[in-house]
């Protein structure tokens, strides 16, 4: 390392013949837009992270310094910011020709300036010294400022210039594609696109316009300060045009123009993301959490939204036009613009389902920043739930079962799910303590998802101590949503917290429950608690394979549509549930599948008031193909 | 020359719309799904407000069609709508054109396992009105209950049952089983949950009374879910309005009273012929007062719950008009 | 004066021109199902937290319409919130919003 920094240095100390500054103070007037633009965004950038830590926790503060020296988080770190930000693997990998798009634009570009400045190091590297020498520019319109005599073109040299065509190339066919989006967005990929505002506009086009700005002028420059395949030719085609090269200065004006109006329009649009994502991204591998829904990480997360729009084509309202509104990008916008009211009316709507979050190429977890904006106007309404304090279990616990099983408000109205767990328990041979049979303390998570996190806590504390006090090993939930509040904001010490697909898949792979193999075809709808919330997505699917054909839903796994009735949302009306649940139906009927089976008593509830075909619980199906012995 | 008439649905509107049209000269068709006439009716075993048996109201409905052509076990294959007149493939490889068209689809039964949370299909006890019809003409069993209970609007006025709409007959049909099951069991405990006693029509009010002497217990509240007890009875719980707490109660039986929805076969017709339906899902007629009999189409008819809930009285008065309808309108044709 | 041996003593007739008609309004203007409901008692019948407590959604808007606010803020304090009376409101009522609308319009801090 030391060796290749010191060969570095030697080299940029020697500069090669026949490489002179054409301007000997190196300034040209029409540096200025840029010089402003990039002193603005600095500045702008600053206070901004000054403002976010400040507004972090103490300890938060700590967690993210030990974690920037933490060998491991920090590696995490530049995978992460390589991979996320220049390379846009996540993207990629759902949409290629989205993800080559955005690739080709954000590490193109960040190639052409490390490149650049390589190669100011390389052969001018006093102007690197100190701002008055153009440290701040000087990389950037290197071209401009540089003769190179075409007898001296180094091997060395010939290669930058090759790699900065290249790179330039590639960024081109990136913006190529940008523009082709704009008119037909869904040849990308992407049915819905956002609506840009002012700054993102002027952005918008002024990135467009950097590009072939660029090529042009490098091309007017070619024959002084060398060039490559790209940038030769477009010289030649100029000089037998225009004749002379005293055209070139109005296109390094409007090349630099260009870039300083993308950088003052910047902290104000879509592209703040560029700067504002590796923070997020440090952040978040540091363990941090949303707070506050606009403050400290909240305001990380906030800036990071890239506004791409990706999350309007997950959002499971988008089945109504008039519900596009409420999905993550706006919310994030209205934050950004302070518009309580608007804010919280998108807050409240969401259904909380998740997939914004799983299918966001940034990783922005708007679901956790609208879950603290609903803490800011809930949590100070008072709850009173003394009565629930001498809650015992009503069943006889002297035989102490294993075995807990929770089935949880909302399966009380699905009696099949409870009947069905039950009756395959029994025929397992496995004793159990039914928790709830006669109704029981709600899990917690619905107060927690309305932003009542104090009245959750003490819902958590009252079950956790039945619980605790019963002594068994083994906590059964029926229900997605008490499943993933048991597991993450429990702690039950000692007890494994077991949704029932995971649990029977378990029997079944010991042997302990005996399946047959019908011959009858179903779709599996993942819950968006267990699937995005828990990330249990095989067990299901492996019990069903045992016991029938398992059709494929269109989209599925993380990328399942919620059945419009999660209890995230506050507001939204039976009507517009009514149609998301269509919409997850056809979804999942896309192969024809004779039936759909679901884990979860309200997606189980929803699909059968709309399904046109049967639609099942899981441990039914399983209860239906237990092999008597 | 003999006009042609083609009606759909063998049940009460369709044979007392036949019966006078074919008295009236005209050549009748009468097309029914079933194997039987009747439809409801056939299945039901006595009829509100005062007992009169199914069975001898349908042999008089039935009598009276002499002369009309009936077609048991068929169903409508395709309609097409011609210059003045529907050609109408029958699934029995019949074409009918027919001059006027009379659509008495009447109604199916809500699909009671879509209110999971009463449990039907799921627990023994629980079953519906027209299971307990079935139970007084000896054709359905049920074990000697101790306890009795009716709910009523399963699958009406129910949004999440996707019918805001009232059925109109199922309180007048409760009271009427209630007192039914009363004589049948005298030992038995009868509750009725109702959300609103709908007994609008004449003697309705008498069998009400009738029900409340025998000692049936009427419940303001409607029954929010049914559970299984460890000796296999259901624990119903609802809200006793009237004194504010919630309760709960042990029964052996339980009855649904599934409303009424618009008939899946009557859809399919109607799809064919791209006829309004409104939002309850039944046919739209072409006003709400003077022509409730016509529709939209030229000589095509309504008459009975095609249109709507209806009780039985409902239902054969539509018929008859239905039937001078159609004669106005082939008269002036 | 004349002591007639009793003394007027406050009536236990429900007084509607008494009742809170703006904060009613309001209530109505942020969830406007606040006027839908039919006193079914499904909500009260499946209520979880109500097998511990008097919970009652049903009475207590007929509780603010009849202006007894304490009453019906009472009978809303141990909802645990979670949804199953949203599941069986035949009028579909979205149940938990009208909920935490009464508890933001008429708790007083």
């Amino acid at each position: 390392m030391t060796a290749l920094l010191q060969t570095l240095y030697t080299y940029s100390q020697i500069t090669p013949e026949g490489i002179i500054d054409r301007y000997p103070n190196s300034y040209n007037h029409f540096v200025l837009p840029f010089v402003i633009g990039i002193s603005f965004i600095m500045v702008y950038l600053l206070i901004g992270l000054i403002r976010i830590l400040y507004h972090l926790t103490a300890e938060d503060r700590k967690r993210l310094f030990i974690s920037l020296f933490t060998p491991k988080t920090a590696l995490k770190n530049i995978k992460d910011i390589f991979c996320d930000c220049l390379l846009h693997t996540k993207i990629w990998k759902r949409k290629p020709l989205l993800g080559y798009m955005h690739s080709a634009i954000a590490f193109g570009w960040f190639m052409l300036i490390v490149l650049g400045h390589i190669e100011v190091a390389l052969f001018a590297p006093r102007h690197l010294d100190s701002v008055a020498d153009g440290a701040l520019y000087y990389p950037i319109f290197y071209r401009f400022f540089i003769w190179m005599s075409p007898e001296h073109e180094t091997l060395r040299g010939s290669l930058f210039f090759f790699l900065m065509d290249f790179f330039l190339l590639y960024v081109l066919s990136g913006i190529a594609l940008a523009m082709y989006k704009r008119v037909r967005s869904i040849a990308l990929g992407m049915r819905h696109t956002t609506k840009p505002s002012l700054a993102d506009r002027v952005a918008l086009y002024c990135l467009w316009a950097i590009f072939p700005l660029r090529l042009l002028a490098e091309g007017f420059t070619a024959d002084l300060s060398g060039g490559s395949f790209l940038t030769k030719p477009l010289n030649m085609l100029f000089r037998n045009f225009f004749g002379n090269e005293l055209n070139f200065l109005p296109t390094w004006w409007l090349y630099s123009i260009c870039l300083g109006l993308f950088f003052l329009a910047m902290p104000f649009s879509r592209y703040m993301h560029i700067l504002t994502e590796p923070l997020l991204i440090v952040m978040r591998n540091a363990g941090l959490k949303v707070r506050k829904p606009r403050k400290g990480f909240a305001e990380a997360e906030i800036y990071a939204c890239s506004s791409c729009g990706l999350c309007l084509d997950a959002c499971p309202m988008n089945t109504q036009k008039k519900n596009l509104k409420y999905s993550s990008v706006y919310f994030i916008r209205f934050l950004r613009r302070h518009n309580e009211k608007k804010i919280n009316e998108i807050a409240d709507k969401c259904l909380m389902c998740g997939k914004c979050y799983a299918l966001c190429p940034v990783g922005v977890n708007s679901p956790d920043i609208r879950r603290a904006q609903r803490e800011t106007l809930n949590h100070k309404l008072s709850f009173d739930f003394t009565p629930m304090d001498n809650f015992r279990l009503k069943e006889n616990s002297e035989e102490s079962a294993e075995i807990m099983y929770f089935a949880g408000c909302m399966s009380h109205l699905t009696p099949k799910i409870i009947k069905s767990v039950t009756s395959v328990l029994e025929s397992a041979g496995k004793k159990f303590i039914f928790a709830d049979r006669e109704g029981g303390i709600c899990c917690g998570r619905p107060m927690l998802l309305a932003g009542r996190t104090e009245a959750a806590k003490e819902l958590i504390s009252k079950n956790k101590k039945m619980i605790m006090e019963s002594g068994c090993k083994i906590l059964l939930l029926s229900c997605p949503i008490c499943y993933k509040v048991f597991k993450d904001d429990y702690d039950l010490k000692g007890i494994r917290v077991l949704h029932y697909t995971q649990y029977l898949n378990e029997l079944i792979e010991k042997g302990e429950l005996k399946v047959s193999k019908g011959s009858s075809s179903m779709v599996y709808h993942d819950p968006c608690e267990l699937g995005r919330g828990c990330g249990v997505y095989e067990e299901p699917r492996n019990v069903l394979r045992s016991i029938g054909e398992l059709k494929k839903a269109e989209k599925e796994r993380d990328e399942s549509i919620c059945c419009g009735g999660s209890l995230g949302s506050l507001t939204l009306d039976n009507k517009d549930r009514g149609k998301i649940a269509e919409s997850s139906i056809n979804n999942l009927t896309a192969e024809n599948p004779q039936s759909i089976v679901t884990a979860c008593p309200l997606c189980y509830r929803s699909f059968r008031e709309k399904s046109p075909i049967p639609v099942k619980d899981f441990a039914e199906v399983v209860c239906e193909n237990i092999k008597s012995n | 020359m003999k006009n042609n008439i083609l009606i759909i649905g063998g049940g009460p509107a369709g044979l007392e719309a036949s019966s006078i049209l074919v008295k009236m000269g005209y050549n009748v068709i009468l097309v029914e799904k079933e194997k039987e006439l009747g439809g409801h009716l056939a299945k039901w075993d006595t009829l509100f407000p005062d007992g009169l048996k199914a069975e001898d109201l349908l042999k008089s409905l039935i009598k009276k069609t002499e002369g009309v052509k009936c077609f048991t076990d068929t169903q409508v294959q395709s309609v097409n709508i011609l210059d003045k007149s529907y050609n109408v493939i029958l699934s029995n490889g019949i074409t009918v054109l027919a001059d006027a068209l009379l659509l008495a689809t009447g109604f199916d039964l809500f699909k009671a396992e879509k209110k999971e949370e009463y449990g039907y299909g799921i627990y023994e006890g629980v079953i519906t009105n027209a299971d307990l019809e079935q139970f007084f003409k000896g054709k359905f069993s049920i074990k000697k209950p101790k306890a009795v209970g009716f709910v009523h609007c399963v699958g009406s006025r129910d949004e999440k049952a996707c019918n805001p709409a009232c059925s109109k007959v199922c309180c007048a049909t409760a009271v009427k089983q209630a007192c039914h099951i009363k004589e049948t069991f005298e030992e038995a405990d009868v509750f009725c949950f109702y959300m609103d006693l709908r007994m609008f029509g004449r003697h309705y009010e008498d069998l009400y009374l009738k029900a409340q002497k025998m000692g049936i217990r009427f419940i303001r509240g409607r029954v929010s879910e049914v559970a299984e007890t460890s000796e296999g009875r259901l624990l119903v719980k609802a809200e006793d309005t009237l004194s504010s707490k919630p309760i709960k109660v042990t029964l052996d039986t339980l009855v649904l009273m599934a409303g009424m929805r618009p008939s899946e076969s009557g859809y399919m017709v109607g799809h064919q012929l791209n006829l309004s339906v409104e939002e309850d899902g039944f046919f739209s007629t072409k006003d709400t007062m003077l022509s409730l009999q016509k529709s939209n189409l030229e000589g095509l008819f309504f008459a009975g719950a095609a249109t709507g809930p209806k009780t039985l009285p409902d239902t054969l008065h539509e018929a008859r008009s239905a039937a001078m309808e159609i004669d106005n309108y082939l008269t002036k044709k | 004066m004349v002591e007639f041996g009793f003394k007027l003593s406050p009536s236990s007739r429900i007084n509607l021109d008494l009742r809170d008609k703006a904060s009613f309004s309001k209530l109505v203007e942020i969830e406007p199902d606040a006027l839908k409901c039919m006193a079914c008692g499904s909500c009260t019948a499946s209520c979880s937290a109500g097998i511990f407590e008097e919970t009652s959604l049903r009475s207590a808007l007929l509780g603010l319409q009849n202006g007894d606010k304490e009453k019906a803020l009472k009978l809303l304090s141990h909802c645990m919130f979670c949804g199953k009376c949203t599941m069986v409101c035949p009028r579909g009522i979205n149940t938990r919003h009208l909920i935490l609308s009464i508890n933001k319009i008429y708790q007083v801090r």
